[in-house]
């Protein structure tokens, strides 16, 4: 099973100053940047995906790129922009959740279509339109009348894209995106779209359904999916699920999730192939808004305020190289929680954290190369890296699994 | 153990209508020790204090330059003492009847409360802290001080000495490439364009760049005759730097460039434009679309398009006059009209330096050359 990562725009730079925090004045953004394929020894995913509306933007949002990257996107074409090695693939698609509160999508087939060619995708989703909602039991007749019609709208749009694909020669797999509320509308859609001629399908909608109602949905789709088909699942890891999901046919799917919580996560911040940590929190005095306001406000002195913080630091460092006690970092850490007025305590989470030192273990390339600044839980380049970091663990728990899925694929 | 003792420092005490001031020279590592930074709180509903928090990418950059190689700061800090300082006259006599030679006694107690210290910082705080965070064993620094009448004077003071003027962009653009020595962040990251965008318009010191096409053309204080704006070029080069061909030549591990071949690079590409537009280059922005900011960038875009990746040696064997001449037909530099496709269009001057006008024009030029 091929996992792919979605783009938005997260690198990290290789010139910044862990020890002063600050970036060299004279970086430029993205270009001297470096993806997570660049840092680590190994691509951590098999392929990247991008959106449309993540470059041009949409009704939601500007988009992530300026208007110099995206000239410079379309110029060079994906590949190249994103300086990928052989071997890790490209697929493009819509960024339908950028406009779900849309009666209908912003854009057209014509201009998805040509936003794929011009970049040089390997694959394009076809334009669909997101249903918010799962219910099991409701026909094509019951139904929330809306829900109905973006199912339809997406696969009018779906034969609309392949014909255009077909009709201008494109290098560009079509994948056609599935739209559902229940197992039966979306195997009805995989079903249309087989007949089609897609061999690729994109499974959209399912973030927010659980997991029994996902696999639900794909025994149903099952029973209708030709053996070619393959199946890609939007926006979704379940990790623990995976192996049943290989069986079921997926053949790929894309999530930020690992990456995300290295700094969305209360506390599953760092991962390992055993378990999860928390990130040992020491925020900037100038990041953290509760601290700066404090500050202007006269409750908390910035001076007492930058000591501890450094000190905190300056322990963990020397926690890491054998010359601090455990308790001597715990003890700058609960005078710096007291400081920032932190909600409550991690102090238990990170004794266990530090007592185990986690990057210790693991030989991926930046916790050789950053040690305990990767499980701070502190500015974006510590924090992205600690992403990256939890991706490669990812992949290679997906690799381990992929053995069981073509063992499953051949019996079933 | 905290210590109590004094400071005696040797001043020059100058007399400013009924008021003196104190000159000095003090150990940065040391001002902390008698100065307090007052901030901005509130006690018993009176404004207390006057100051700013620290700014610390402020300092960073202070402190960078400090630990840098030949660091001077020639500026003095300000401070406001309180009664408990004195000035001791040492020699009555001097040369001039409002300078007299003394000592300042400076009464340090360690113990005291950050609040209670006999000095206030009132100009001064970012250098300061950079010096006391600076790793070095110390920095004499050039102060100035006075007694202050209390805390509104204090204030006052405080405002008056931060309301400068930051220097005219304009300025900054022409002083920039011969500065020397270390720079603050922002102005750091504009030397190398600026430096190239000088040499594209220099008319005298370097007969290296006799042949640039924007010779004497670019509006800077010292070229007042310039018809296109230096904001123009600059970020047509900022953003080729940055995002298009000129990156080639650039080390991301500092920064730096091979400054020889972006020019050669710029050169090659705009004499190509100069030729296939010579009227449109020849106009001010008024009369011309191609000289105003709209068209600079654009054609900065095709630039880059064309040449991204090939170094500037091999841009004579491409032939980039041919797709220049196809711009011929569908371009409106100085009279007519744009047409953009899908039945849009615009009277040739309808064109802004905007982002959204500068986007549709590029997006017309490489449809056209595509
Ligand atoms: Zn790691």
């Amino acid at each position: 099973m091929k996992f792919y990562f979605p783009d938005s725009q997260d690198l990290v730079s290789p010139t910044y100053d862990f020890l002063h925090d600050e970036y060299s004045p004279l970086r430029v953004r993205q270009r001297d940047d470096l993806y997570a394929h660049e840092v680590l020894s190994r691509p951590p995913y098999d392929g990247i995906l991008v959106s449309k509306a993540i470059v041009d933007g949409s009704v939601r949002g500007a988009g992530k790129y300026t208007a110099p990257q995206r000239a410079r996107l379309h110029r060079l074409g994906v590949r190249k922009f994103f300086r990928l090695p052989r071997g890790v693939e490209t697929l493009g698609d819509n960024g339908a959740f950028n406009y779900v509160e849309e009666r209908i999508p912003p854009v057209t087939v014509r201009e998805t279509l040509d936003f794929y060619q011009e970049c040089g995708f390997d694959a394009g989703v076809s334009v669909d339109h997101v249903i918010f909602g799962y219910d099991p039991d409701a026909t094509p007749e019951t139904v929330d009348t809306e829900w109905a019609e973006r199912r339809l709208l997406t696969l009018r749009l779906a034969a609309e894209f392949i014909e255009a694909v077909d009709a201008g020669n494109s290098t560009i797999q079509p994948v056609g995106a599935a739209q559902g509320w229940s197992p039966d509308s979306y195997a009805d859609s995989v079903r249309q779209l087989q007949s089609m001629g897609y061999r690729r399908i994109a499974l959209g909608g399912m973030v927010p359904l659980k997991t029994p109602d996902i696999i639900r949905c794909l025994e149903k789709i099952a029973e209708v999916r030709r053996p070619e088909t393959q199946l890609h699942l939007l926006g979704i890891t379940r990790i623990e699920s995976m192996e049943e999901f290989a069986r079921l046919g997926i053949a790929s799917f894309d999530s930020t999730s690992a990456f995300r919580q290295s700094f969305m996560d209360d506390r599953r911040n760092y991962h390992s192939p055993e378990t999860d940590y928390v990130a040992v929190r020491v925020p900037q005095v100038e990041g953290n808004s509760t601290l700066k306001r404090n500050i202007l406000g006269g409750v908390v002195s910035q001076r007492d305020a930058i000591r501890t913080e450094r000190e905190c630091l300056r322990r963990l460092r020397r926690y890491d190289s054998g010359d601090c006690p455990l308790e001597s970092v715990l003890d700058a850490l609960s005078q710096y929680e007291a400081i920032t007025k932190s909600e409550k305590t991690y102090l238990d989470a990170y004794r266990r954290t530090l007592e185990a030192t986690p990057w210790k273990a693991c030989s991926c390339a930046l916790c050789r190369e950053h040690g305990i600044e990767i499980i701070i839980f502190r500015g974006t380049e510590r924090n992205k890296r600690r992403g990256f970091h939890n991706l490669s663990v990812l992949f290679k728990k997906m690799k381990k699994l992929t053995l069981c899925s073509t063992n499953g694929s051949r019996r079933g | 153990m905290a210590d109590k003792y004094t400071l005696c420092l040797p001043a020059l005490r100058i007399r400013q209508g009924k008021h003196y001031i104190y000159c000095f020279g003090v150990d940065g590592k040391r001002i902390h020790d008698f100065t307090t930074v007052s901030r901005v709180r509130r006690e018993d509903d009176h404004l207390q204090g006057y100051q700013r928090p620290e700014v610390l990418s402020h300092i960073n950059a202070i402190r960078r330059y400090l630990e840098s190689d030949g660091a001077m700061l020639p500026n003095a800090v300000v401070l406001a003492f309180d009664e408990r300082v004195k000035f001791k006259v040492s020699k009555t006599a001097t040369l001039v009847d409002y300078t007299t030679v003394g000592e300042l006694i400076i009464p340090i107690d360690e113990a005291l409360p950050e609040n209670d210290k006999p000095a206030w910082l009132v100009d001064g705080q970012q250098r300061s802290a950079a010096i006391r965070d600076a790793e070095l064993a110390e920095f004499p620094i050039a102060a100035v001080g006075f007694i202050a009448d209390g805390q509104d004077h204090q204030r006052s003071q405080f405002i008056l000495v931060n309301n400068t003027k930051p220097l005219p962009k304009g300025l900054i653009h022409e002083l920039l490439p011969d500065t020397a020595g270390h720079l603050p962040a922002r102005y750091a990251r504009r030397q190398l364009p600026t430096r190239i965008m000088a040499r594209l318009n220099n008319e005298v010191t370097t007969q290296s760049d006799i042949d640039s096409p924007f010779r004497g053309l670019i509006s800077t204080p010292t070229v007042p005759d310039g018809y296109i704006k230096d904001n123009s070029v600059l970020k047509m080069i900022e953003n080729s730097l940055y995002e298009g061909a000129l990156y080639q030549y650039r080390d991301p591990r500092d920064g730096s460039g091979d400054e020889e071949a972006m020019l050669l690079h710029l050169k090659i590409f705009w004499g190509l434009v100069k030729a296939t537009f010579p009227e449109a280059w020849s106009l001010p922005p008024r009369k011309s679309r191609l000289s105003h900011g709209v068209g600079i960038q654009a054609l900065g875009y095709v630039m880059d398009h064309l040449t991204d990746g090939i170094p500037a040696r091999e841009l004579p064997t491409l032939d980039l006059g041919k797709p220049l001449a196809r711009l011929k037909s569908v371009c409106a530099w100085t009279s007519g009209v744009w047409e953009f496709g899908n039945g849009e269009s615009r009277r040739w001057n309808g064109l802004q330096n905007t982002p959204s006008d500068v986007r549709l024009l590029s997006n017309h030029l490489l449809r056209s050359i595509r």
